[in-house]
């Protein structure tokens, strides 16, 4: 699944430990999904929504699921 | 400011990894050579199972110990987490993984207790037997409560990467642990003892747990 969290993040000069602070995850983690190795959960993906202050369906897109 | 100069690179991080694991590998080989010459490991009576166990116990154990004496440096902590950020790594981060060096050298001491007993002892007495029993018992009793502690502190990556690891191990393993069975049973295939399926699965286990991590991004 394609996603703007790199964008969003890089706007906020925030680096990928910063954002992972924020989200209560590992550095990996977003990593993982910034390079569309992983979905996050449905309750990380409301929680990065709630922390941009966007619906998920703006920062994520399933379009080539 | 972190840059690509002052840091090794991806490469040399590898090289010197690959180093580090040479001069453990040679120092480890060179020790064993010399007990068993010595007359003190007699390793006639041990088989490929336990060959192999001995060769997965002790890199559990170089691994254990590579990342536990890294958790004791914020830096090196850091740098395990992310090596292009290098930024120290918290307490709890420094805790975290030193709770999973610690789960890591168990099992490499698990799996090494019943190897080194024989190699030591040749023909074990049932008290001795008893004994070292007893001790694989503890250890296991504490890596179980250390294992399930890491996968409540993990995030859901790695959660998500040891549900698969396990899937896929069980998947391919019960399918290949049938069809022996049933070439055993046809008379076709020689009789697997319990100690040689668990240095199978566990082998196994180490392999698809590296290529999960890897699928995912976390190595």
């Amino acid at each position: 699944m394609k996603n703007r969290l790199k964008v969003l993040r890089a706007e906020r000069d925030w680096s990928q430990a910063d954002l992972a602070d924020r989200l209560e995850v590992s550095r990996q983690t977003i990593n993982a999904i910034e390079t569309g190795k992983y979905d996050p959960s449905l309750p990380l993906a409301f929680k990065i929504g709630r922390l941009f202050g966007l619906p998920i369906e703006t920062i994520f897109d399933d379009a080539q699921a | 400011m972190t840059t690509a100069a002052s840091h090794p690179g991806r490469g040399a991080r590898r090289l010197i990894l690959a180093g580090l694991g040479l001069i453990f590998g040679g120092g480890l080989g060179f020790a064993v050579g010399r007990l068993i010459k010595s007359g003190v490991l007699n390793a006639d009576g041990l088989g490929w199972s336990d060959l192999a166990a001995a060769a997965i116990a002790a890199c559990l154990l170089a691994i254990g110990l590579i990342i536990g004496l890294a958790s004791f440096s914020r830096k090196a902590t850091g740098r395990m987490i992310d090596a292009s950020e290098a930024r120290p790594a918290t307490a709890g981060q420094q805790s975290f993984y030193r709770q999973q060096a610690i789960v890591l050298a168990l099992a490499g001491v698990m799996m090494a207790a019943p190897v080194a007993a024989v190699a030591l002892l040749g023909e074990i007495p049932e008290t001795m037997g008893i004994i070292v029993m007893l001790g694989i018992v503890a250890v296991f009793l504490v890596q179980t409560a250390c294992n399930l502690t890491v996968w409540r502190r993990g995030d859901e990556l790695m959660r998500q990467i040891i549900s698969e690891t396990g899937a896929v191990c069980f998947w391919v393993l019960q399918g290949l642990l049938f069809l022996w069975a049933a070439a055993e049973k046809l008379g076709l295939a020689p009789a697997l003892s319990a100690w040689d399926i668990m240095t199978i699965l566990m082998g196994f286990y180490l392999v698809i747990s590296s290529l999960m991590s890897i699928r995912r991004g976390m190595a």
